[in-house]
């Protein structure tokens, strides 16, 4: 008893200082007209190293309450590790981070709440069969006398707070019928529940339709007004000119520049982070010329999400597949590739028609996939690169079932080269390159087992811009060897400047085919989208 | 991020690069503390006894005291690895030797009954593996059923009562000795050796570890996680049933009560070799030196007449004192 009454003193005490302060800040506001108390960020030469890599070395910069600033950079540029620093989850070998003038050693993530620091993590990290408002008040859910949990009192502030948000949501909801963008709202309102000085996101729009980025944006929007200093990490350059204020480019851990969002340009970010031009990578790609006979040929394929869906592909093309998230492009592949079963249909490999039960049958019959989920369905993430590679074709590397470890160290080594792979070993955990490099050790493991057809699902998510435009040469490499690429992308850009051909898919269905000559951004999206303008 | 992705690898590697690895994997390695914990384990015994710890006849009585545990921790370990457990082990070995106890006294050969009971194992391991595959259970909750079902078919099929064996080959198994070797060593050590192998070297051996792995990206790369895991625990139980028989022989009788909690003794050797409970890392060399350390130490105890009952609490110690040393290694080691 005692200790809850201490408790809510103290929780009671802390609220009246905060709305002196913002009292005092709001008079200030009118007062001087102009002259405003805003909250400051400044990293001060922060540096950490881990074994045989500098991750950030004496990084400074400084951000303001009321402005959103993007932090952007190559995978392994050091975004991630100043996170990690601003939260508490690392600490770093010098300099330190001051909010409002004052420094702040956070050595846990807890004492980094305590300072008025969150982030918010790309992964979700709500509890899914708890209620909204109790996912909000996490750590500090109203209790009444005999500590029980007040459930009114819980409910009524959480369902404030949602409607401070202006969210269609309700407090006693459970926060797993929620779809991902409004679970990630319910984070949003935790970390605003705790009166941050400072919001991190952390490729907040990862796994967001563009609908549900909307409101996302709205929300960064609204906490910007609410003199929030708001951190913004992002591939996204679309997103970074559409809601940042201010730009700090990081390059290799060190600090490159900061810039205003509003004088600066995408080529110019690309520039700094790069350290070179990637305006026209595309225009640059050595494609190939000679397409051949066809290879693959999937005539009324039914399956879940997939209707009656007929098409083929030659030697040496590459097709790309556009779509919406959700038009049943990722479902067709993995019915192809034997991943899931299909109802109806019939698949020709070079003329033949074959039978596909499981995956096995379709590497059996030269068909590869590359998985769109690296994480989850792609690397194994314990084991080396070597073991990565070897995994599709341990049978052919094999004699009596004793594996040929010579052999399959050559298969690596030279996957390791041709593809460009950066790492000391071949033996490194995969689990510990970036995703660049893990998505060409995927690359690495089906151009092992000789593939006539190659998928790609979303080859190039969550990976910096310079691996990108490697891993777009290396399609293009495969595409003359004679393998017939099929590409399924989001990124419109990439998936006009890679393929020869084009299809469409819409809610499970084909709308169109575009040659690469005439495709352009906005015939795709028609296309993309022939459902909400009614029929095709 | 964190990773050191400057260089990119060269295939070539000198002699002198290859002696300096060598090193760096001692120093490195998991192994290392468990070595080191042996060691000790040997040196404050043999102090402690007056010499009587390390000598030839000790090691053999640890060892014999290790064979049946031991060959259970070798499909613990394949499971483990796969990212399964199995619990049980210790119910299937219970009835197996009832079974062929009351096979050798219904006047079956032993040539017949041994191969009968341990391929009856097997569709134990077939049965674990279908509720696991199929009807997609918890391997501890399917393990959990066949354990409380295999007990009490022990106890049902002899009404509750020993089964006394007489077949003298069949005691062998169990007492025998070659070369002054016991026979269950033997046995113990062999499997030991071949199932090394077959770990680190075959396919099969590979797949039980890419499927402990990511048994998603596993099946998207054209290995049938399914078929892998039928495997292991097919190996398991058999591996529980030939250890019933030889504890059966060991004791001359098939006891419905006996090898209650081999299962445990074997998951905690295999843990305490470093094979993680999350599946996809380990080593059955580990389990090995696990094995050793828990047995070595139990038998130390049980040399300085320590009560059995603080045998089984040092057990749980050890384990925590295992486990917490290497949680504080990688801790080091990552920041």
């Amino acid at each position: 008893m005692k200790e809850v009454n201490k408790f809510d003193i103290f929780c009671h005490s802390r609220l009246i200082e905060l709305q002196i302060e913002i009292e005092e800040r709001n008079r200030l506001r009118d007062g001087d007209g102009g002259e405003i108390l805003v909250s400051t960020l400044e990293f001060r030469g922060i540096t950490k190293s881990f074994p045989g890599v500098r991750a950030l070395d004496n990084v400074s910069f400084k951000a303001k309450g009321g402005q959103v600033v993007a932090l952007v950079g190559e995978n392994g540029a050091g975004k991630s590790t100043l996170l990690k620093i601003l939260n508490g989850d690392y600490q770093p070998d010098a300099g330190q981070y001051m909010i409002d003038g004052r420094e702040c050693h956070s050595r846990t993530p807890h004492a980094a709440i305590n300072a008025g620091v969150s982030v918010i993590y790309q992964e979700r990290q709500v509890i899914p069969y708890l209620s909204v408002a109790e996912n909000i008040f996490m750590e500090e859910i109203p209790v009444g006398p005999v500590r029980l949990i007040n459930y009114n009192e819980l409910n009524r502030r959480a369902q404030q707070i949602i409607d401070e948000f202006k969210l269609p949501i309700k407090a006693t909801q459970r926060v797993k019928d929620l779809s991902v963008a409004y679970q990630q709202m319910v984070e949003i309102m935790k970390s605003y529940r705790r009166k941050p000085k400072v919001i991190a996101f952390d490729e907040p729009t990862a796994s967001l339709s563009d609908a549900e980025i909307e409101i996302l944006f709205g929300i960064i929007e609204d906490l910007k007004k609410k003199g929030i200093i708001i951190l913004y990490v992002s591939h996204r350059m679309k997103e970074i000119f559409q809601i940042t204020d201010e730009v700090v480019v990081l390059k290799d851990g060190k600090f490159v520049d900061q810039l205003k969002t509003s004088s600066t340009n995408e080529n110019e970010l690309i520039f700094k982070m790069v350290g070179r031009n990637l305006g026209d990578i595309f225009k640059g790609l050595d494609r190939n010329e000679n397409i051949g006979e066809t290879i693959l040929e999937v005539k009324n394929l039914v399956a879940n999400n997939v209707k009656n869906v007929s098409f083929s592909l030659r030697k040496g093309e590459i097709l790309g597949f556009a779509g919406l998230v959700g038009a049943g492009r990722t479902e067709t592949m993995r019915a192809i590739f034997g991943a899931d079963k299909y109802t109806s249909g019939e698949i020709y490999v070079e003329g033949e028609k074959i039978e596909i039960k499981s995956p096995e049958d379709a590497i059996k019959n030269g068909i590869a996939l590359c998985p769109e989920d690296r994480k989850d369905q792609g690397i194994i993430a314990k084991r080396g690169i070597r073991e990565n590679i070897s995994l599709a074709i341990l049978e052919s590397l094999s004699k009596r079932g004793f594996i040929n470890f010579s052999k399959e160290r050559e298969i690596a080594e030279k996957g390791v080269n041709d593809l460009n792979v950066k790492t000391p070993t071949i033996e490194k955990h995969i689990g510990e390159l970036s995703g660049g490099n893990q998505q060409k050790v995927i690359l690495a493991r089906w151009l092992a087992a000789n593939p006539k057809v190659l998928i790609l699902d979303e080859p190039t998510k969550g990976i910096d811009v310079g691996s990108k435009s490697e891993i777009y040469q290396i399609i293009c490499n495969l595409a003359k060897q004679g393998i017939g690429v099929i590409m399924i992308s989001s990124e419109l850009p990439e998936i006009l400047g890679v393929c020869d051909r084009i299809l469409v898919m819409c809610q499970g269905r084909i709308t169109g085919e575009l040659m690469r000559e005439e495709a352009t951004e906005k015939k795709v999206l028609t296309l993309a989208m022939a459902d909400m303008l009614g029929g095709y | 991020m964190i990773s050191s992705e400057s260089t990119i690898y060269q295939g070539s590697r000198t002699a002198k690069d290859k002696v300096r690895e060598f090193f760096r994997q001692i120093f490195t390695s998991d192994k290392l503390g468990l070595v080191i914990a042996l060691l000790l384990i040997i040196i404050v015994f043999s102090i402690l006894t007056g010499n009587k710890y390390f000598t030839g006849q000790n090691i053999i009585n640890i060892l014999i005291s290790s064979s049946i545990v031991g060959l259970v921790a070798i499909g613990e370990c394949y499971l483990v690895i796969s990212g399964q457990i199995d619990l049980s082990p210790g119910s299937v070995a219970a009835f197996s030797g009832v079974l062929v106890s009351i096979l050798l006294a219904r006047g079956w050969h032993l040539l017949l009954a041994l191969p009968s009971v341990v391929a009856f194992g097997c569709f134990i391991g077939l049965l674990n593996a279908t509720l696991v595959n199929k009807l997609k259970l918890e391997p501890f909750i399917a393990t959990l059923a066949t354990m409380s079902i295999f007990r009490g078919l022990a106890y049902i099929i002899c009404g509750g009562k020993a089964v006394f064996v007489t077949d003298k080959l069949f005691l062998k198994l169990g007492a025998g000795r070659i070369l002054g070797i016991p026979i269950p060593v033997i046995v113990f050590i062999v499997m030991f050796a071949i199932f090394i192998v077959i770990l680190s070297r075959t396919r099969f051996g590979r797949s039980v570890y890419m499927v402990g792995g990511n048994p998603v990206a596993a099946r998207l790369a054209g290995i049938n996680a399914a078929k892998v895991r039928t495997k292991i625990y097919m190996i398991t139980s058999a591996f529980s049933a030939l250890g019933g028989c030889i504890q059966a022989g060991r004791m001359s009788s098939g006891q419905p009560m006996s090898s209650e909690g081999l299962e445990f003794d074997a998951v905690t050797a295999v843990v305490l070799g470093g094979v993680a409970m999350t599946g996809g890392v380990g080593t059955l060399g580990g389990a090995l030196l696990g094995l050793m350390i828990l047995q070595g130490f139990n038998n130390g105890l049980m040399m300085m007449n320590v009560p059995s009952f603080w045998q089984t609490v040092s057990r749980g110690v050890l384990l925590i004192a295992a486990l917490s040393f290497d949680f504080i290694r990688n801790r080091k080691r990552n920041k």
